[in-house]
């Protein structure tokens, strides 16, 4: 019960915010535009499942967001030079895979701290991105959007893609050896190593494993649009690494879900679709997303604190 | 005594690896670049780095104690707009409005302190946290776009003219800089950092205030992170809500590269000096390179966008040796016992 407390308050809150809307603006609810938006937030999610995994193993990684430009890029550009479709997603997904590679040697071969690593890598991969798209937008051809069926059932695609990795991943973390020794290492690494783990190689996997998610989650941005702007994935990483800790991720490692990854994806998604329907300005929304942010960090915290009180 | 003596020479060697950095970077941009080693270009490489430079120099003491500040480019953000607003909204006068400004810088850092320090919240996500919420705030204040300008000849001056030849804010950054360096290296309350860095515990148990002197570490990055906003508008002579836009991870940049250790503990203010007048010699020298094609492209238009490309590198660069030197440091010293 106690373990699921994060979840129950998000999922309350964000209950809260529905049936306020459903009051208020009941239009937020007509069929078309909510699958529309619901899948647009899906690649955010699919992001923040990844830095999810990266923060229970006591990691960071602030390059997703550049990494996903790179891949939706390369795909695009793939996809735009005549590649069928399934080849451009692998470009997309192995691109992925070499990006995080090097964050997961640079992270776990060589022991340097991951926040400086991603740091550096972001600012790598954003501006090879800058140098080489020059700001232009990546026209897609016709076979790309929506993976070249009709509007609605590529959105279905899309949002049951997501949500089968999100059940499969989640199933993997909590029955899978792979999954808990991602929690053992992110509570105590040492610890984990005497009794046998290999906290280098699980940190490796997390990272290459987020690498393959940005693939995934720029494949399912692709297929929304008919093309590519220059900036895309701007800026995605802070709303993913928001997403897990607003859904009970905890920063210190070792603590989280990936259902709670997201009802915290959905509650801040939400913000701005919220304030439009509430006929509020939009330009509110980072600042109230950073007060989210806040207070549910507060909030962990003096959970925790009356958790060693009972102890 | 020899392990201190091995430590000793191993910072003494970081500062001497980015002097030659330095030089090199001068050597090459000298030889490859048009009007590079000009006073009029060596005081605009000052000029237009001087933010970062303040900025780096404030975030030391909180890399010190372990800590990290991401907020500071959106708290210049909002202090921007704050100083905009108090001039021409409020027609107060520009040196008021930059006290103001500081202290509003101050109360934002102090929002940092409180939930780093006193409820004990891990930093990264506290200043994530402060990161979107001022740069938010401050879109909030001018709906989105609006921008202010039309400030006096006065102020402009401290962004744009000299004093006794030298950049009127590089004088700012000179105050700084003494301030900073005589706290890190001259008082207990630096000490008091670099033990908190070590192990907060510990410290505590050794009787130091750790709340209150971490607390005033993140409130003096906010209050500088005014100022750095108020030489910002001046300079550009128009504050909107995108000022210092990416100025935390050149600030951090410059930091790291000093080798100060990001775990905090180590590492002192030359170090940081140095990280920040490199990054900004590779910034303006990479605009300065011309007159050469490769591929039939000027090297010119992709060299000055190549700048951000080579930081991370550099930053990445600089790790992996400062990493690879304390290996042989610790290898050479296991050998001698």
């Amino acid at each position: 019960m106690k373990r699921f407390s994060r979840e129950h308050t998000v999922g309350a809150a964000l209950l809260l915010l529905m049936v306020s809307l459903a009051v208020v603006a009941p239009n937020f609810f007509d069929a078309q535009p909510f699958i529309s938006r619901l899948a647009s937030q899906m690649p955010a999610l699919v992001l923040a499942i990844g830095v999810a995994l990266v923060v229970m193993t006591r990691q960071i990684d602030i390059s997703i967001g550049s990494q996903f430009g790179m891949c939706a890029v390369i795909a695009g550009t793939a996809a735009a030079s005549g590649m069928p479709m399934p080849a451009a997603m692998a470009c997309a997904i192995v691109a992925g895979l070499v990006m995080g590679t090097i964050n997961g040697w640079l992270v776990a071969g060589l022991q340097l701290p991951s926040i400086v690593v991603t740091l550096a890598t972001m600012v790598i991969w954003q501006e090879v991105l800058r140098l080489w798209q020059k700001g232009r937008l990546l026209a897609l051809p016709d076979g790309v959007q929506w993976f070249g069926m009709s509007q609605s059932a590529g959105q279905a695609t899309v949002i049951c893609a997501a949500f089968l990795l999100l059940i499969m991943m989640a199933w993997g973390m909590k029955y899978l050896s792979i999954g808990r020794r991602v929690y053992a290492i992110g509570s105590n690494a040492e610890a984990a190593r005497l009794a046998g783990l290999a906290p280098r190689l699980t940190t490796f996997g997390v990272f290459l494993k987020m690498g393959v998610l940005a693939g995934v989650a720029a494949v399912l941005n692709l297929v929304q649009s008919p093309q590519i702007q220059p900036n895309c994935g701007e800026g995605m990483e802070l709303k993913a690494i928001a997403a897990a800790v607003v859904g009970g991720v905890a920063i210190t490692g070792g603590r989280g879900t990936l259902f709670g990854v997201l009802l915290g994806m959905m509650l801040l998604a939400n913000v701005n679709p919220a304030l439009t329907h509430f006929h509020q300005p939009p330009y509110w929304e980072k600042a109230i997303q950073g007060l989210v942010i806040l207070i549910a960090v507060a909030a962990d915290r003096s959970r925790l604190r009356k958790q060693k009180q009972v102890t | 005594m020899k392990l201190s003596g091995t430590f000793k020479s191993w910072l003494g060697k970081h500062e001497i690896v980015l002097l030659l950095i330095i030089v090199v970077e001068l050597v090459l941009f000298q030889a490859l670049g048009r009007n590079f080693l000009t006073s009029g270009n060596v005081s605009n490489i000052f000029r237009h780095s001087a933010e970062i430079g303040i900025l780096a120099l404030v975030m030391t003491p909180v890399i010190l104690t372990g800590g990290i500040d991401l907020s500071v480019g959106s708290l210049m953000g909002l202090c921007a707009v704050a100083f905009g607003m108090f001039v021409k909204v409020y027609g107060i006068d520009p040196l008021t409005a930059a006290c103001l400004t500081v202290l509003v810088g101050g109360f934002g850092g102090a929002i940092n302190a409180g939930l780093v320090a006193n409820l004990k919240l891990p930093p990264l996500i506290v200043t994530l946290g402060t990161f979107s919420l001022f740069r938010g705030l401050a879109e909030a204040f001018t709906h989105g776009s609006e921008s202010y300008s039309g400030f006096s000849e006065g102020f402009l001056a401290l962004g744009n003219s000299d004093i006794a030849g030298i950049p009127a804010q590089i004088w700012i950054v000179i105050l700084v800089g003494m301030t900073i360096w005589f706290l890190v290296h001259h008082t207990t309350y630096g000490r008091s950092l670099r033990a908190i860095g070590y192990g907060e515990e510990g410290a505590r148990y050794a009787g130091l205030p750790v709340k209150r002197n971490v607390s005033i570490a993140y409130i003096m990055a906010g209050a500088v992170a005014g100022l750095a906003a108020v030489i910002l508008v001046s300079r550009l002579g128009e504050a909107r809500a995108n000022a210092g836009i990416g100025y935390e991870l050149l600030a951090i940049t410059a930091v790291v590269l000093g080798g100060v250790s990001i775990f905090g503990g180590s590492g002192n203010v030359s170090g940081a000096v140095l990280g920040w007048i490199a990054l900004a010699i590779l910034n303006n020298g990479l605009t300065r390179i011309s007159d050469y094609e490769i591929f039939g492209e000027k090297v010119s238009s992709v060299a000055r966008e190549l700048s951000g490309l080579l930081t991370g590198l550099l930053l990445i660069a600089a790790l992996a040796l400062a990493i690879c030197m304390k290996t042989l440091a610790a290898r050479r010293s296991a050998k001698q016992t």
